[in-house]
């Protein structure tokens, strides 16, 4: 009798490890992560579905979440050496990544052709690049902007934003908008992970960090008390909202942003996200300008093009070759293009860029113009933020944006202890 | 041992054994790593660097750290006194066996149930948001409504509403206890004139005793430890008023990736909860009153 049983139960475990061995003989599977909105999971699934259909021999398995447990994930697979073949991959990272050897340089499959760049300008391939090879292909090519409702700023009589604005006419602006409207002139530029503030250090000529990542990249604290008192004087006006008001809203879907909902007329986003909002918003037609410039004689231009993110393939992947030929799909294949529909940014190559053009929707329109627009007007790309730079964010700038904004110290006071705290941490790694 | 003994234990061990593996897996070995791992530089990328006990220095001047600190012993000397005394005061009222108070209890425990959830955090939010219920409540009053969640003094109180209101699983013991006492006591009393309050103070506490320190060590324990609800509710701010321990810790683990440092925190933790617990224990001979004066 007991025999019997254990019997049955070693079959079982056999069959078990067998059914899950088996089938990965016969077909090639290839696990994809990526992170994103639900708009964004939707179409890449579908765009998932088109690539099986072509390649029957290979099965994909998506896996998916938001930003946050991405990496959460992600560097805890690392750690068990069990990461997916293909993994969207941030320019923050990416770098990281590279020299820790987890990401395979895709030289020798874009030489072979199976990743084919040929209609690929060569500045849309090289912030994939680390030491001189190929780590990430560009998903779409992305822009900070200043989004706004035209509708709004009409009925406050308002002339729209030009080119080459500053911060000066963006106060005035903003102003204008609360005093007439009674709504908030401009939402998010407060915290925004210090991206505003690396772009307005940009437009003054510098930037957050020195180019060896080891120190503080501005020498004059008066950059950071300047902006902090522009900060200060539009949330007295109520022009932004206060702080108050923004941590008791905390993160926000789009469907609670104000320039959504219209309580504001402008609102800080990277180009591609105005697909999410003007759906959110009900296909309202938004705008997008530039990035106010410093109000300084000469300022520089304060905007740059990003990768908005890559897809690398995982040097623990068993198919890289498969891997590849995905990648090469995402990155040409029209059909999946008309699903994607340019939602991770304007598409590299210029071939697709070309013919999805009768399929665009208005907000990837307006993202396409403002994109090329941005081109014009932008500076090289800056080099990626050194290791650290999540703690800078999260355990220093945040806390004194908040401790700044709540009147608990001044700009002069905080503009020290942000340089102490910031180089330490830097010196640390 | 014999034979048949012999292959007794075997069995037992093997029935077990799904328990032991798991415990050693999944519990002992973790807290060993932790421990380890307190004294390394760890960002799960790269293998652990040996650091000595640079991480404990570390928190010494962390004032993110301090500001958890602050944050946690406000809400456990808040939160856990007022809910031992509000599930106290709901199981007095409940004590008396009528039709209904089985269908009484159960509604009163179910905030209990649901109460940890992310569901009832993010009813919370929407509660004390600043277009919230309270606030439009207190609107249709003629008063204007704070921003509850933004404001530094009160963010941290819409955390305590939440765990007062969660007094379930404490009310529950409390009850049992007060059923354990003999009726035949407060008859005694009333007979020699004792009222209301006096038989409360003179019989109920003393013979409720050990069930208040059962529950007020199990509450200090589950304070320390209190997450979810500061995650969703207020993620920390603002100006860290309800950044607790475990997120600050949760935040240097998966957000920064600082393992070592944050394993180092979680020590921390075990010392501090294992203090506050001894001093229950330790003082308890002052105030708890065990039947058995010397077998206690």
């Amino acid at each position: 009798m007991h025999k019997w049983v254990s019997g049955i139960l070693v079959l079982l475990m056999c069959l078990t490890v067998f059914s899950t061995i088996l089938p990965a003989q016969e077909k090639i599977s290839l696990r994809v992560a990526w992170w994103g909105s639900q708009d964004r999971h939707n179409r890449t699934l579908k765009a998932i579905e088109l690539f099986e259909k072509k390649y029957p021999n290979i099965k994909i398995y998506p896996e998916y979440t938001a930003w946050n447990d991405y990496w959460t994930k992600l560097n805890t697979q690392a750690a068990g050496k069990n990461l997916p073949d293909v993994i969207q991959h941030d320019y923050a990272y990416l770098s990281e990544w590279a020299t820790r050897g987890l990401v395979l340089p895709l030289d020798e499959y874009i030489s072979k052709g199976i990743i084919d760049l040929s209609s690929v300008a060569e500045n849309q391939i090289s912030p994939g690049k680390i030491g001189g090879k190929v780590y990430g292909i560009n998903l779409g090519t992305n822009s900070l902007g200043m989004l706004y409702d035209p509708e709004l700023f009409k009925k406050a009589g308002i002339p729209f934003p030009k080119v080459g604005w500053t911060w000066n006419d963006f106060r005035e602006i903003a102003t204008r908008l609360k005093n007439k409207l009674g709504i908030y002139g401009a939402e998010a530029i407060t915290k925004a992970d210090a991206q505003v503030f690396k772009v307005w250090l940009m437009s003054h000529g510098y930037w957050l960090y020195s180019e060896d990542g080891k120190s503080i990249g501005y020498k004059d604290d008066k950059l950071f008390v300047d902006w902090f008192n522009l900060l200060l004087d539009l949330q007295s006006k109520g022009a932004i909202p206060s702080i108050e008001t923004d941590i008791a809203r905390g993160t926000l879907g789009v469907e609670d942003m104000f320039i959504v909902t219209q309580k504001s007329a402008m609102g800080l986003l990277w180009s591609n996200q105005i697909v999410a909002v003007s759906k959110a918003a009900k296909e309202r037609p938004l705008r997008f300008a530039l990035m106010p410039r410093a109000p300084i004689p000469n300022a520089k231009p304060a905007n740059y093009l990003k990768a908005s993110q890559f897809f690398s393939v995982t040097s623990q992947s068993k198919h890289p070759k498969e891997a590849a030929m995905f990648i090469d799909f995402f990155t040409n294949s029209l059909e999946a293009n008309k699903v994607l529909l340019a939602e991770r940014g304007v598409p590299i190559s210029s071939k697709i860029q070309k013919s999805l053009l009768p399929f665009l929707g208005s907000s990837q329109r307006e993202m396409f113009n403002f994109v090329s627009l941005a081109e014009k007007n932008s500076l090289p790309i800056p080099p990626p933020d050194p290791p650290g730079a999540t703690d800078v964010v999260n355990n220093v700038w945040n806390p004194i944006v908040e401790q700044i904004l709540y009147g608990r110290i001044t700009p002069d006071k905080a503009a020290v202890e942000f340089r102490d705290k910031v180089t330490k941490i830097l010196q640390q790694r | 041992m014999n034979k048949r003994e012999r292959y007794n234990n075997v069995m037992g061990y093997l029935f077990i054994s799904p328990w032991l593996i798991g415990f050693f897996i999944f519990t002992l070995f973790p807290i060993i790593a932790s421990f380890i791992l307190a004294f390394t530089r760890y960002d799960v990328l790269s293998p652990p660097r040996w650091i000595g006990i640079d991480n404990w220095f570390r928190l010494l001047e962390d004032t993110r750290y301090h500001n958890s600190l602050k944050a946690t012993f406000y809400y456990v000397f808040t939160a856990v006194p007022l809910r031992l005394i509000f599930a106290l005061l709901v199981a007095m009222l409940l004590k008396p066996s009528t039709r209904l108070a089985g269908l009484y209890r159960g509604i009163y425990y179910l905030p209990s149930l649901i109460g940890g959830s992310v569901a009832v955090a993010v009813v919370w939010r929407q509660v004390f948001g600043s277009e919230g219920l309270i606030n439009f409540i207190l609107g249709m009053m003629g008063i204007k409504g704070l921003n509850w969640l933004g404001n530094p003094s009160t963010a941290i109180w819409t955390l305590i509403i939440l765990a007062v209101w969660q007094f379930g699983s404490p009310m529950l013991i409390f009850l049992a206890g007060l059923k354990q006492i003999p009726d035949s006591l407060y008859e005694a009393a009333s007979i020699d004139g004792a009222k209301g309050w006096d038989q409360f103070i003179k019989i109920t506490l003393p013979m409720l005793s050990p069930v208040i320190l059962f529950n007020l060590i199990m509450q200090i324990i589950n304070g320390f430890m209190v997450f979810t609800q500061a995650y969703i509710i207020t993620s920390g701010g603002p100006l860290d008023t309800t950044l607790f321990y475990s997120l600050y810790l949760y935040q240097k683990a998966f957000q920064s990736f600082e393992m070592g440092y944050a394993s180092a925190m979680a020590w921390v933790l075990l010392m501090i909860i294992a203090f506050f617990t001894a001093l229950a224990f330790k003082s308890s001979r002052f105030w708890v009153y065990y039947e058995s004066e010397e077998g206690k």
